[in-house]
């Protein structure tokens, strides 16, 4: 069947229901499963190679179509990222194709309610509103903030054409401390080569969990080669599970084991000393300073036993380089505490001394692919003249922070002080992703205007002035994609699998046709296959031959060897002089958290959150086929330490109050052995309160109702586990 | 002619259940209606503990109770090893889910009692289970268990892998690793 074929199913569709978000007619049989499974038994079925959007991750996919309907995804063997396995999210988030609260066109907001609108009204209606905030406010007074996709770049050129620099990611919420340790360090983030390492520690980060899946694939292959795998984790994650041994760490304190580490291998001299001496600088400085930091110091404060520390440590060192530590995502160091920044540090130095940078088995520089460029054949807009007003890269307020990804969680605060007036919001959902909600609802809800592109009507779209609706990642064609680095780079792309359902249009067409409306046509004189044309020319592949197969190899394969860093010095920084100008330590030093439980109070815990392998951020909980599952298994609970629990007059499956300087909330507690007595910890993911997502709504709770609004003063990020909680048993379910 | 069994590696089991999504799609399964589940089990006490995952599905039993007490022959075992349900004939009696040690049988909103079918339709045509295929850990194996030389069987003899239950003599066609 081809997709010709599949416009008669549409044009059928278009016919049946309305385009309006009160019109919910399920009558069709593409919404209705149990019609289609019986029609479909014998149906022929085409496979057609794209991509998932269940989260950032964008494996590589085979989607399956019977008779217009999706069917099922499989993995892609070829992509780089998930080497043909595909997670639940995956599976599970498909189905949202069919989800009744899905936008079935594009909405305005008139008093507290939504009104149908058509595309050409609502760009003329913002583009009239822009016009007027530029002339009150001028260009950096507009903003866009999305979590990453393949058509960012659209978006960047948009906010420059604009003339504002306020284009923001999620980072701050998530990754960029460990960036700017790694940056600062080796001049770039790397990756791990997991498959080829004989011994492999990961401090936070949870791939089967907050899923990775070619590094879980990855890591399992090593273990059948004979590796080893530690992972230090205040949890039993879904890692540890295959992990020879896991350390429950205090939480906070993953700084204090690497600082112990380091120690050990100075004085015992375990480390490379061929490559400090010729690969790295301030090596001095760091033996100067180490010895305040033995393992029984370590142990101390991270409640590791100090011969545990010291054995890995010599461990690790007999297998180098073949051994590295874990580069990390957001958790324990991506924007957690205070000392976040330092602990990135410290762990890229436990890797440099390991003599493993850009080798075999250890730490490397993915290959990937560098797209072209749109100009010259389409000018690129000049530069923005004003910086960002958040602050990141100046000097005196957020100097490390990403000028690139900027501080997202700092909108509603700009916004109150009146610096940003008017934003678009693209598959990005802040009023529930971003810490103490009720703060950021009040700074979104004054804008001047708030534009969000969304496939529903979540929490930031519920408050939104205009919500745009993009087409299901099943139903469009996106910009070509250089997503999964690797051994070896790739392109690839993701494609309509089956014809839009309703009035809505891909993300791409949408920043294109905005832009031609806010009076900046001239820089989106494209469309999507001219864009991703010119994104290929560099390496002589046509789209078409990039459609056939989803994924392709570009450029050379990546070969062990250090060559100079992206650093001042060219070497690895141990002592890093950038730093010392700035005012921050130059050498890792311990630092203490931004706030500790009190251990003197039975109710007083830190809160921890992280993902569980079915959820992503706030997208999938509305997902029937996710959520079935949180509900089975029982998932929806805050883990707690056995004996806290007990010492609170708690049995498994209680309900307790959790409580904490900006908010509160009730849920029911799991009961376990596998979780660091300070602290609990909430799966992240649930908490939803846009009343449009009916599965989801008012199920569970999200860290983010409990998180005071934060910065920590390298790089802006929200120190997202800087927080303490009073956690009581209640009786009642619901107050 | 093949007879096809399964290997399920507890030791990988993350406990993720993108096999329960994978099945439900490949099978047309509505959300609440899953034909493999996950038992959890934790050892030990903070900080020496453990916990594992343990992916439970039909057994395919070669000697299996569940078609002994069907009353209408809906269910019943092929050559191929394969236990299957055939829904026309399933009155919704019940007995059978009585009967299964496994708990991996469930009832089907039509009405009528369904389970894991060893995605045979779609291995006859040359695809593999896609339970299986999913996998991030790569916790299951399938293949012919009557080949001795096939992977599957090379690996339940070199690894001596026993059956869930064994002692019920119920003769499971899947095999577990345990740690
Ligand atoms: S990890 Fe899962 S949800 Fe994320 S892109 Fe891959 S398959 Fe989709
Ligand atoms: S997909 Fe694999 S790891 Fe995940 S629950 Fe199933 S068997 Fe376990
Ligand atoms: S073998 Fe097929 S039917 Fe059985 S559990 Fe696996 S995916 Fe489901």
């Amino acid at each position: 069947m081809s997709l010709d074929d599949l416009k008669l199913t549409r044009r059928r569709f278009l016919k049946v229901t309305g385009a309006t978000l009160g019109a919910l007619s399920l009558s069709h049989e593409l919404l209705d499963f149990k019609h289609w499974v019986r029609a479909n038994a014998e149906a022929p079925v085409t496979r057609i190679p794209t991509f998932c959007n269940g989260c950032g991750n964008r494996c590589g996919i085979f989607a399956y179509v019977k008779n217009g309907r999706l069917w099922k995804i499989e993995g892609n063997p070829e992509a780089n990222g998930n080497l043909g396995v595909i997670c639940p999210k995956g599976h599970g988030y498909l189905h949202d194709l069919y989800n009744p609260s899905r936008l079935r066109g594009p909405l305005k907001r008139t008093g507290d309610r939504f009104e149908p609108i058509s595309w050409e009204q609502a760009y003329k209606e913002i583009a009239q509103k822009i016009n007027l905030i530029l002339m009150d406010s001028g260009p950096q007074s507009i903003f866009w903030v999305n979590y990453p996709q393949s058509n960012n770049p659209y978006a960047l050129r948009l906010m420059h054409s604009l003339g504002s620099p306020h284009y923001f990611t999620h980072g701050s919420t998530c990754y960029t401390a460990r960036n700017a340790g790694w940056v600062t360090t080796v001049g770039d983030l790397p990756s791990n080569d997991l498959s080829n390492s004989q011994y492999i520690v990961i401090i936070g980060r949870n791939p089967a969990g907050g899923i990775d899946l070619a590094e879980v694939k990855k890591i399992v292959e090593a273990k059948e080669k004979g590796a080893k795998l530690v992972v230090v984790d205040p949890r039993h994650s879904e890692t540890a599970i295959l992990a020879d041994e896991w350390l429950p760490i205090k939480p906070g304190t993953d700084l204090a084991f690497l600082l112990g580490m380091i120690n050990i291998m100075i004085k015992e001299e375990l480390y490379d000393r061929q490559f400090v001496k010729e690969k790295a600088v301030g090596f001095e400085q760091l033996d100067d300073e180490i010895v305040n930091y033995p393992p029984e110091w370590a142990e101390r404060v991270c409640e590791i036993p100090a011969k545990t520390i010291v054995r890995i440590t010599r461990e690790m060192a007999r297998v180098k380089p073949r051994a590295l530590l874990h580069r990390g995502y957001h958790a324990a160091f991506g924007s957690q505490y205070l000392n976040s920044f330092q602990t990135a540090r410290a762990l890229a130095i436990v890797n440099s001394l390991l003599g493993n940078i850009n080798r075999e088995g250890g730490i490397y520089f993915p290959k990937s692919a560098q797209l072209g460029e749109l100009q010259p054949k389409h000018p690129a807009p000049e530069l923005p003249k004003i910086g960002k007003s958040d602050g990141t890269g100046v000097p005196g307020r957020y100097p490390l922070g990403s000028y690139g990804d900027g501080i997202a969680h700092a909108i509603p605060e700009l916004a109150l002080r009146g610096e940003l007036k008017a934003g678009f919001v693209y598959h990005n959902n802040p009023l529930r992703t971003n810490p103490n909600p009720k703060r950021v609802i009040a700074g979104y809800k004054k804008l001047d205007l708030l534009v969000v592109v969304d496939t529903v009507l979540s929490e930031t779209a519920s408050i939104a002035h205009y919500v745009l609706p993009e087409s299901f990642y099943l139903e469009r064609d996106e910009a070509v994609d250089t997503k999964h680095s690797g051994k070896r780079a790739q392109v690839s792309i993701q494609q309509k699998v089956v014809n839009p359902m309703f009035d809505t249009r891909p993300g791409t067409q949408i920043i294109i046709e905005l832009g031609k409306h806010l009076g900046v046509e001239k820089y989106f004189n494209f469309d999507i296959d001219e864009g991703n044309r010119l994104r290929l020319k560099p390496f002589g592949i046509t789209l078409e031959e990039l459609k056939q197969k989803g994924v392709l190899f570009v450029g050379e394969k990546w070969k062990e060897g250090f060559n100079k860093l992206e650093t001042p010095s060219g070497k690895v920084e141990i002592h890093s002089s950038t730093l010392e100008k700035l005012g921050f330590p130059p050498i890792p030093r311990w630092e203490d958290p931004l706030v500790s439980p009190d251990s003197k109070n039975p109710s007083s815990f830190r809160l921890l959150h992280g993902k569980q392998a079915i959820h992503t951020h706030s997208m999938t909980a509305n997902q029937p086929y996710l959520m079935a599952i949180s509900r089975r298994y029982d998932l929806i609970r805050l883990w707690m330490n056995k004996e806290r629990g007990r010492r609170l007059g708690l049995k498994d499956g209680d309900w307790v109050q959790v409580k904490s300087i900006v908010g509160e909330g009730r849920i029911r507690v799991k009961l376990t052995e596998g979780l660091h007595p300070s602290c609990v910890w909430l799966p992240s993911g649930y908490g939803i309160f846009s009343k449009h997502l009916k599965t989801a709504f008012d199920v569970g709770l999200s860290y983010n109702d409990f998180l005071p609004t934060l910065f920590d003063p390298t790089v802006g990020h929200a120190m997202s586990s800087e927080i303490i909680v009073q956690v009581r048993k209640t009786s009642e379910l619901r107050s | 002619m093949a007879r096809y069994g399964m290997v399920i590696d507890e030791t990988k089991c993350v406990g993720c259940h993108a096999c329960r999504v994978a099945c439900q799609n490949q099978n047309h399964l509505l959300e609440k209606e899953a034909y493999n589940h996950l038992e959890e089990r934790e050892y030990g006490t903070f900080p020496n503990y453990a916990r594992e995952f343990l992916p439970v599905q039909c057994q395919h039993c070669d000697n299996p109770p569940c078609v002994k007490v069907c009353p209408t022959g809906a269910s019943y075992k092929r050559k191929d090893g394969v236990v299957l349900v055939d829904k026309d004939k399933c009155i919704g009696c019940k007995y059978c889910i009585a009967a299964c040690p496994y708990n991996v049988r469930i009832i089907k909103k039509e009405g009528y009692i369904e389970k894991c079918r060893f995605c045979i339709e779609f291995v006859e045509q040359g695809g593999k289970p896609a339970c299986m295929t999913t996998c991030m850990t790569g916790v299951r194996m399938f293949g012919d268990l009557d080949d001795p030389n096939s992977e599957i069987s090379k690996f339940i003899i070199k690894n001596k892998l026993k059956q869930f239950k064994a002692e019920l003599n119920t003769k499971p066609r899947i095999y577990y690793k345990k740690a």
